[in-house]
């Protein structure tokens, strides 16, 4: 009895209630809001994409954060447009983890100026890599022998390798963006 | 006595920018102004049929431009009012036929002697709609309750803002279906203007009776018991300056629609 009553109830406030929440014209109107906010900012999704990414590094260094359900729009009234970030925490970070982090960041960079610097010699040492090359030939006999060139020469094969290494793994992750 | 120039342009084609300048044009002939409609849709000229004056056309824009003939002779009158003359476009021709300077000379040479000169705009945001508004100090932006005519008529807005000639632009809700709206499945003219956070000129329903009227090359404003005729010839009073109340076409009718619309403002509030 209590059943067929609440069905009815639910039936007459469905009737007279207008607003579903999920009709076309909601649909579109929220669409449009978010489609206008893009044009009129030139913000792109590549842009918007990277920025994401950025943000993620950032806070994830302070709190652990739930990635998948981070939400970044642009939202706005009338003439004024907002940047909505919306994140949803796990946890904050402890003290240590944060100096961990900071201090892999650190390596990182130090890693990737170190890189920078043997892609430099690379450029300056192109020239004379034919003489390396000769060089090599004739240490190969004598493999005890070790002089400065030929060990610079080694470095910078394998600084070669972990270059095309690097390359390959930013081919793989582009796909995924 | 100087002239109005109003330039009516959508961006997206299909909004009824030409059944709108027929409408409003017609409207204030009817009202005692003298208008002049210049057709700028180089190449894919309709304005004419829709007046009905398809079959008196000698000269065209392109040719008053190229100096076949003095201006004067270009302009076609309407069949029923004096008042109201046409200036077509070239079908044979395409936009870059006219510059944006000649079409300003035209305008300001017609200021003279009208006061209106309602420019109907290709749609489009190239060279033809840049050659349109190049005259103009006033501007009416059609669009519908459709999520592409929003869109476009946002860009439209931006280039028209960005164009210091341009003094007012206001917007002109066409095709509206009161019907669709109220179930939900259609934006509303609010909704429309809040997004696009523009004065409002009009609201158009869509009205079956344009396809006939079309038909005839009548403008709908001719009819007196059409609520698309009556809306237009709204739209023409508050041109001349007056204060004219919008139509009801979003208000609920029914017993029913009340009780409904009464729910819907208390679930709002929640």
């Amino acid at each position: 009895m209590k059943d067929i009553f609440t069905n009815l109830y639910n039936k007459v406030i469905g009737f007279f209630q207008a607003e579903k929440g999920d009709s076309s014209k909601v649909i579109a109107s929220n669409r449009l809001k978010l489609v206008l906010m893009h044009d009129r900012t030139n913000l792109d999704t590549f842009t918007m994409q990277k920025m994401r990414e950025q943000l993620i590094k950032v806070i994830s260094k302070y709190i652990e954060i739930d990635q998948e359900a981070l939400d970044l729009n642009l939202e706005g009234e009338g003439d004024a447009i907002a940047l909505m970030l919306n994140i949803p925490v796990i946890r904050a970070r402890t003290m240590e983890e944060i100096e961990a982090i900071e201090k892999a960041e650190e390596e990182e960079m130090a890693q990737k100026a170190l890189e920078a610097n043997e892609e430099s010699k690379d450029d300056e040492t192109e020239n004379s890599s034919d003489d390396c090359e000769n060089l090599d030939d004739d240490t190969e006999n004598e493999e005890n022998n070790e002089n400065d060139e030929s060990n610079d020469c080694e470095e910078q094969n394998e600084s070669d390798k972990e270059n095309t290494k690097a390359d390959k793994k930013l081919k793989s992750k582009q796909p995924q963006n | 006595m100087t002239g109005r120039v109003i330039v009516i342009t959508s961006g997206k084609g299909g909004v009824g920018k030409t059944t709108t300048s027929a409408n409003i044009g017609t409207a204030l002939a009817k009202s005692g102004a003298k208008v002049v409609l210049i057709d700028t849709d180089i190449g894919l000229r309709n304005l004419d049929l829709l007046l009905g004056l398809e079959n008196r056309i000698v000269y065209t824009l392109v040719d008053v431009v190229e100096e076949r003939c003095k201006l004067k002779q270009a302009l076609v009158k309407d069949k029923k009012n004096p008042n109201l003359c046409l200036l077509a476009a070239a079908q044979t021709r395409d936009k870059t036929a006219v510059s944006a300077e000649q079409l300003k000379e035209i305008c300001e040479e017609l200021q003279e002697d009208y006061d209106f000169i309602l420019v109907d705009c290709p749609a489009g945001i190239e060279h033809g709609f840049q050659t349109a508004i190049s005259g103009a100090s006033e501007a009416i932006v059609v669009t519908t309750p459709e999520m592409s005519a929003v869109r476009d008529a946002d860009r439209i807005i931006g280039l028209l803002e960005a164009k210091e000639e341009i003094k007012s632009y206001k917007l002109l809700v066409n095709r509206v279906r009161p019907n669709l709206i109220k179930a939900n499945d259609m934006m509303s003219v609010d909704e429309v203007v809040d997004i696009l956070s523009c004065n409002l000129i009009g609201v158009i329903p869509e009205d079956t009776g344009i396809i006939t009227s079309t038909n005839r090359g009548e403008p709908i404003v001719n009819d007196e018991n059409s609520l698309a005729g009556k809306a237009y010839k709204n739209v023409a009073l508050r041109i001349l300056g007056e204060e004219v109340p919008f139509l009801d076409i979003d208000e609920p009718h029914g017993v029913i629609d009340k009780i409904k619309h009464f729910f819907s403002k208390i679930k709002a509030k929640a």
